[in-house]
C-alpha cells in the first residue's frame, strides 16, 4: 500500500465517571449532545472535513453504543476502500492480553495497525470535546516547523489554569515545560489533548514507555515530559475558536446552552464544515397549536404540545400538553408528561417524566438521590430507560438512578430496558 | 424477510401536471413534508417489504432525482448486486434521431439481468406507508395475471384516474380512465405486480408495434382484456398528487394527528436522504402552532398551519400562514404570505405580501427572488 501521510488515533475509551448515570451503559463519546449530536460526531467530523481518511478509534468502555453508532462510519464519510474507521478494541494475542492500560498504551498496543500504513504523522484525538478544528492547518504547521511533536493549545482563564495541562512556550511557541495541573500556572495555555507526532519519534517513545514500569503510560504525564527532557522539539498549535470539554454535568449542560446562547460562536450551521451524525430516521419536528417553543433547539422527531423555553432537545422528544421544560437538554425519545414542570434537567434515553412532576432547585426537601459530587448548579440527571412517578417532586443536584433492591423515595415508578 | 421480487418506479406520471413545481425535477422528486421527496414513501414502502433491487424509470428532469438518491445508500440499496438502477431514457444514434425517446431497451435488459419471480410496478403520486409482502403473497395464490391495488377514493381526487369494475372473485371487469360519473368507487392506486417474464413480454411486445409505454395506467388500459387481472384493496391512509392542489391538501392533512402517526410512526420507517443540517433554533419570540419544521431553520416569525423544509430562515415579524416553504428560502423581515407554495431557494424581500386561496394556492417556482 502507498505511504499515508497521516493515521488519526481517537481516545473514545474514558469511562467519564464524572457524569455519573449518563456514562453507566454507555462510553462519554457516544453521549447524546447538542440535539442532533453525540459528542464524538466534533472529532469524527473535523476528521473527515479535513481530509484524514484513516481514523481508528480506540474504544474499551461500554463500546456497544459507540461501536454500533460510529458503524462503517458513513454517516461521516468515512467508509473508505482506502481507510476509514476502524473500531480498535483491546485484544488478547499470544504474549499479552491487556486493557488499554493508558492513553500511550492503547496506542502502543495499536502499532501494527499505524504501521499497516506507513504514515508519516500520527494525530492523537480525544472523543469528548467539542470543537471544530482544521487538523490539516496544524499538520501544515508541524511539517513547516519540522517538529517532533505539535500540541494544539488553547487560552484558558487564569483563574482554570490549574485544571489544565499546561505548556510554557518561548516566543516562537515551542515548548520549553509543561506542568500538568499546576498550582501555580506560568502560562494559561492549555492542551487540548490534540498532538500531532512524527510517527518514527513516536514509535520509538512508546516502545520506550511500555518498558518503563513506573510509566502510567498516559500522553500527558509520560511521553509529552520524556520527550521535552530529551530535547525533542515540541511545538504549539494556537487554536483560537470555541472549544469546550465536557466532563463534567455543570460543562456538559453549559456547553449545550451555548448552542443557544452563543450560536455564533460554536456556530453548527456553516455549510463548509457540517458537523455530520448518525440520522435518527424520523419526520421534522411538529409544533402543535397551543404550543410555545422559545429560544430553543430542536431536531427531527420531536412533538411538542406544551412548553418549551431555552432547552435543548434530541430527536423524537414528546412534551406533553400543559407540560414546562426550561433550561433543560432532553436526550433522544424522552417524553415528559401533562403537567410536569422540569426546571434546569438532563434526561437521558427515553425516560419518562410522569404527570405533574416537578423538578428544579425550587423544591425544597431531601432527596435519597442528592449528589453534590457530580452534580452542581441545581442540575439534575434523570438515567436513561426510567418511569418517573406521577406526581414526584426532585429537589436539584439530584442523580436519580434506578438502584435494584433499594428503596427509591417515590421518584421512580420502574425501570425499562431501552432499544 | 424474504419476497420474491424487484421493484420497478415510474419517476414521472404524464398526465400529473404540477406546474411550477415539476418544472425542474421529476414529479417523485416534488418535495413533500418538510424533509421528502414524494418517491421516498414508495421506496421505503419496496424496502421495508424486504424488496432489494428497485429500478427508477426516469425520462426527463432526472438531475434532482439522481441527487436525491445518490447511490441510495439511505434506502439501504447500495449493494454489490442489486441495489438502486436508474433507467434514463435509452437513447441511441438511431431513436435519438427518430426523437424516440422513449425507448424501453434499458428497462429491457434490467428486467432480464434480475432473478426475481415477481415485479412491483408502481406509479408516483401516491404517497402511503405499507409493505407489499401481502400483495404479493395474495398474487402467487391467487394466479391471475396482474395484481393491482385500489382504494374506495373514487374520483374525488380528480384527474388523473382508473376506476376499477370487479366481480365477485375481484376480477377487474372494466377500466374506465377518468370517467365523469362512476358505478364504483375503486380506485386503481397506481401499483401492480406482475411476473417479471410477463413484464418482459408485455414491454418488448409493446415496443416492436412501436406503442409508448410510458405509463402504467396507459399499459393497463391497453391490456386489461387480455389478461386476468386482480385488484386488491388498500384500507389504510392515502394521499393522492394528481394537481396542485390536491399537493398542497397533502401536504396541510399532513399536520392532522392521524396522519402524522399513519405516515410516520407506524413502524416502518420512510428514509431520505439525510442532509446533515444543524437543529432547528428558535427565537425568544416567535410563534409556531400546528406546523412541521425541519432541521437547519432559524424561526424568528410566526408559522401557523404550514409545513417548513430544511435550512428555511423566517425573519422577524414574518408570518407564514397555511403555507409549504421548501428548503433554504429566506423569508425577510415583515412578510405576510398565506396559502402559498414556496419552492427551493427563494427569497422573499422584506414587506412583501402573497395571498393565495385556499384551494388554489400561489406557487412561486425555484430560486425566485420576489
Amino acid at each position: 500500500m502507498a505511504r499515508s501521510n497521516v493515521v488519526a488515533m481517537i481516545l473514545a475509551g474514558g469511562q467519564g465517571t464524572r457524569l455519573g448515570v449518563l456514562t453507566k451503559d454507555l462510553a462519554k463519546p457516544a453521549v447524546p449532545f447538542g440535539s442532533r449530536y453525540r459528542i464524538i460526531d466534533f472529532t469524527l467530523s473535523n476528521c473527515t472535513n479535513s481530509d484524514i481518511e484513516i481514523v481508528g478509534v480506540l474504544t474499551q468502555y461500554q463500546p456497544l453504543v459507540l461501536n454500533t453508532y460510529i458503524g462503517t462510519g458513513h454517516p461521516w464519510d468515512l467508509d473508505r476502500t482506502n481507510g476509514g474507521t476502524f473500531i480498535l478494541p483491546p485484544y488478547q494475542s499470544s504474549s499479552r492480553s491487556d486493557w488499554y492500560l493508558g492513553t500511550a498504551n492503547a496506542i502502543y498496543q495499536n502499532i501494527d495497525f499505524i504501521d499497516s500504513y506507513d504514515p508519516r504523522h500520527v494525530l492523537i484525538l480525544s472523543g469528548d470535546h467539542i470543537y471544530k478544528m482544521n487538523y490539516a492547518k496544524m499538520l501544515q504547521e508541524h511539517i513547516q516547523q519540522e517538529a517532533d511533536a505539535t500540541i494544539a493549545v488553547i487560552e484558558v482563564p487564569w483563574a482554570e489554569a490549574h485544571r489544565f495541562g499546561i505548556m510554557n512556550v518561548d516566543k516562537t511557541g515551542q515548548i520549553t515545560t509543561f506542568d500538568e495541573k499546576p498550582k501555580n500556572p506560568k502560562s494559561n495555555l492549555a492542551s487540548m489533548g490534540v498532538y500531532v507526532f512524527s510517527w518514527d519519534v513516536l514509535r520509538r517513545q512508546l516502545i520506550a514507555d511500555d518498558a518503563d514500569p513506573e510509566s502510567s503510560h498516559d500522553f500527558g504525564k509520560n511521553i509529552i515530559p520524556a520527550m521535552l527532557s530529551e530535547n525533542r522539539k515540541l511545538m504549539t498549535h494556537r487554536f483560537r475558536s470555541y472549544w469546550k470539554d465536557v466532563g463534567t454535568i455543570a460543562s456538559l449542560w453549559e456547553a449545550n446552552m451555548d448552542i443557544l446562547d452563543r450560536p455564533e460562536e460554536i456556530d453548527f450551521r456553516d455549510r463548509n464544515w457540517r458537523i455530520y451524525s448518525r440520522n435518527p430516521i424520523k419526520p421534522a419536528h411538529y409544533i402543535a397549536a397551543g404550543a410555545r417553543v422559545v429560544n430553543s433547539a430542536l431536531t427531527d422527531g420531536c412533538n411538542i404540545y406544551g412548553t418549551v423555553e431555552h432547552s435543548v432537545l434530541s430527536d423524537s422528544v414528546t412534551v406533553e400538553k400543559g407540560a414546562v421544560v426550561r433550561d433543560s437538554i432532553l436526550m433522544p425519545g424522552v417524553t415528559v408528561q401533562e403537567g410536569a414542570v422540569l426546571d434546569k434537567c438532563i434526561v437521558a434515553n427515553q425516560t419518562i417524566i410522569g404527570k405533574n412532576v416537578q423538578a428544579g432547585a425550587h423544591i425544597t426537601k431531601t432527596c435519597i438521590f442528592h449528589n453534590s459530587k457530580l452534580c452542581s448548579d441545581g442540575i439534575i440527571v434523570f438515567e436513561r430507560g426510567l418511569k418517573i412517578s406521577d406526581q414526584a417532586q426532585i429537589p436539584g443536584n439530584c442523580m436519580v438512578e434506578y438502584r435494584e433492591g433499594q428503596e427509591m423515595d417515590d421518584i421512580i415508578e420502574y425501570q425499562f430496558r431501552i432499544r | 424477510m424474504f419476497i420474491n421480487a424487484l421493484g420497478l418506479i415510474m419517476a414521472d406520471h404524464r398526465n400529473v401536471q404540477l406546474g411550477e413545481l415539476i418544472r425542474p425535477r421529476a414529479l417523485s422528486a416534488v418535495p413533500i413534508g418538510g424533509r421528502y421527496r414524494i418517491i421516498d414513501f414508495m421506496l421505503s414502502n419496496m424496502v421495508n417489504s424486504g424488496i432489494n433491487s428497485v429500478g427508477v424509470i426516469t425520462f426527463n428532469k432526472y438531475k434532482s432525482l439522481m441527487d436525491h438518491l445518490g447511490t441510495g445508500s439511505f434506502w439501504d440499496l447500495d449493494r454489490k448486486t442489486k441495489g438502486l438502477t436508474l433507467l434514463p431514457p435509452y437513447i441511441n444514434f438511431a431513436s435519438a434521431d427518430n426523437g424516440d425517446i422513449d425507448d424501453m431497451t434499458g428497462l429491457l435488459y434490467y428486467l432480464r439481468g434480475e432473478r426475481n419471480k415477481y415485479v412491483v410496478v408502481a406509479n408516483s403520486n401516491v404517497i402511503f406507508n405499507a409493505t407489499f409482502n401481502e400483495l404479493v403473497a395474495d398474487h402467487e395464490e391467487s394466479g391471475a395475471d396482474i395484481s393491482l391495488l385500489y382504494n374506495l377514493d373514487g374520483i374525488r381526487f380528480g384527474a388523473p384516474n382508473i376506476i376499477l369494475e370487479t366481480d365477485r372473485r375481484h376480477y377487474v371487469t372494466d377500466m374506465l380512465q377518468n370517467p365523469e360519473k362512476t358505478p364504483t368507487s375503486r380506485c386503481f392506486l397506481g401499483v401492480m405486480v406482475l411476473d417479471r417474464e410477463l413484464l418482459i413480454d408485455i414491454v418488448s411486445e409493446l415496443m416492436s408495434r412501436g406503442i409508448r409505454v410510458s405509463s402504467i395506467d396507459s399499459m393497463l388500459l391497453r391490456l386489461h382484456k387480455q389478461y386476468r387481472i386482480r385488484a386488491f384493496n388498500y384500507k389504510g391512509l392515502v394521499l393522492r398528487i394528481n394537481s396542485i392542489s390536491t399537493y398542497f391538501a397533502a401536504s396541510m392533512r399532513l399536520l392532522e394527528e392521524q396522519t402524522r402517526q399513519e405516515l410516520f410512526w407506524s413502524g416502518r420507517p420512510v428514509f431520505t436522504k439525510v442532509k446533515d443540517e444543524a437543529p432547528s433554533l428558535y427565537s425568544a419570540d416567535n410563534t409556531v402552532s400546528n406546523s412541521l419544521i425541519s432541521d437547519g431553520c432559524s424561526i424568528y416569525g410566526s408559522v401557523t398551519d404550514s409545513v417548513v423544509f430544511r435550512g428555511v430562515t423566517l425573519s422577524n415579524n414574518a408570518v407564514v400562514n397555511r403555507c409549504v416553504i421548501f428548503q433554504d428560502s429566506y423569508i425577510s423581515e415583515g412578510v405576510v404570505l398565506e396559502n402559498v407554495i414556496l419552492d427551493k431557494n427563494c427569497v422573499v424581500r422584506p414587506g412583501v405580501r402573497l395571498v393565495g386561496q385556499t384551494d388554489y394556492p400561489v406557487v412561486i417556482g425555484k430560486g425566485a427572488i420576489v
